[in-house]
């Protein structure tokens, strides 16, 4: 007798109304929980807090932007260290999207790779 | 502090900003830089690097690793505009008043000739009240919290950019 397959569900991605993440979401409380935390503020200190906190993503996202196409050394776990050429990562910086890939065994052409195992990156200018 | 990093909230992450600062993140690595920015979604730093040759490299700290920060100098007035000039946008308008409002009106009437509605706003130039267009009035310079506008208003001025 065939056994009924699971259906496998891909993780809910970003909602359409570009607030970028949605906390309820399971990918979000698997993967990035701890790393924002609602403050209890009101008023004027949420409105202050509100603006440090879209100050620094736009600045962020400008660095990101002018990483574009530059070539990267990627810090990852185990003392793993490899390059490649930026090309953009995700919303909620869950992943990179890189071209030419140097692992150990052959040059990737296009990659995706997991923020969750990379310690740090550098571009040179 | 240790291992609350990503738990600081923008606040008191802003209070660290162009300052340098030394972080310890994964096992035993250790990176010093100044720091010109921390992400709120991911808690990363972006950390800048002056090199002696007068390069300048760029380092981003995952949020995720970071075990401790400390700050090891403040930046003096140089190093502020040494920050702000290598990092964030280069090209923050130095054109003149004239060239910026002849650019600020070439915008205008080629947004109505593509049936836009589109209205001056002191220096500003606003979309269907949803989105704003700043100076130098490029691409880059729309900002909109509607994805879909912003993403057809900037093509349409990309369009204007490589006619002329």
């Amino acid at each position: 007798m065939a056994t009924p397959v699971s259906v496998l569900r891909l993780p809910k991605g970003p909602d359409p109304n570009s607030r970028g993440f949605d906390p309820k979401s399971a990918r979000f409380i698997a993967l990035c929980r701890p790393s924002i935390a609602t403050s209890a503020a009101s008023g004027a200190e949420l409105q202050r807090e509100q603006h440090a906190r879209s100050v620094l993503r736009e600045t962020f996202l400008r660095c990101l932007l002018s990483m574009n196409n530059k070539k990267v050394r990627f810090h990852m776990h185990g003392k793993v260290k490899v390059e490649a050429t930026f090309g953009a990562s995700d919303i909620d910086v869950l992943n990179f999207q890189v071209s030419d890939l140097h692992t150990p065994i052959g040059v990737q052409k296009e990659a995706l790779i997991r923020s969750q195992d990379v310690i740090s990156f550098t571009v040179d200018e | 502090m240790q291992g609350s990093w990503s738990l600081l909230g923008p606040l008191s992450w802003t209070g660290y900003i162009n300052k340098q600062v030394n972080v310890t993140a994964g096992t035993d690595e250790s990176h010093q830089g100044w720091l010109v920015t921390v992400d709120p979604v991911s808690a990363s730093l972006v950390l800048v690097d002056f090199r002696e040759d007068g390069g300048t490299s760029m380092e981003v700290v995952m949020g995720h690793a970071v075990e401790n920060v400390t700050v090891l100098h403040e930046a003096d007035e140089v190093t502020l505009d040494r920050l702000r000039t290598s990092v964030l946008s280069p090209a923050t308008c130095s054109l003149d008043p004239e060239e910026l409002s002849r650019r600020r009106a070439g915008v205008q009437i080629w947004l109505q000739k593509n049936r836009v509605p589109v209205e001056e706003e002191g220096d500003q130039l606003r979309v269907a009240g949803v989105l704003t267009i700043t100076a130098p009035y490029g691409p880059e310079d729309c900002c909109s919290s509607n994805q879909i506008i912003l993403d057809r208003i900037q093509r349409l001025i990309q369009l204007q950019t490589d006619h002329s």
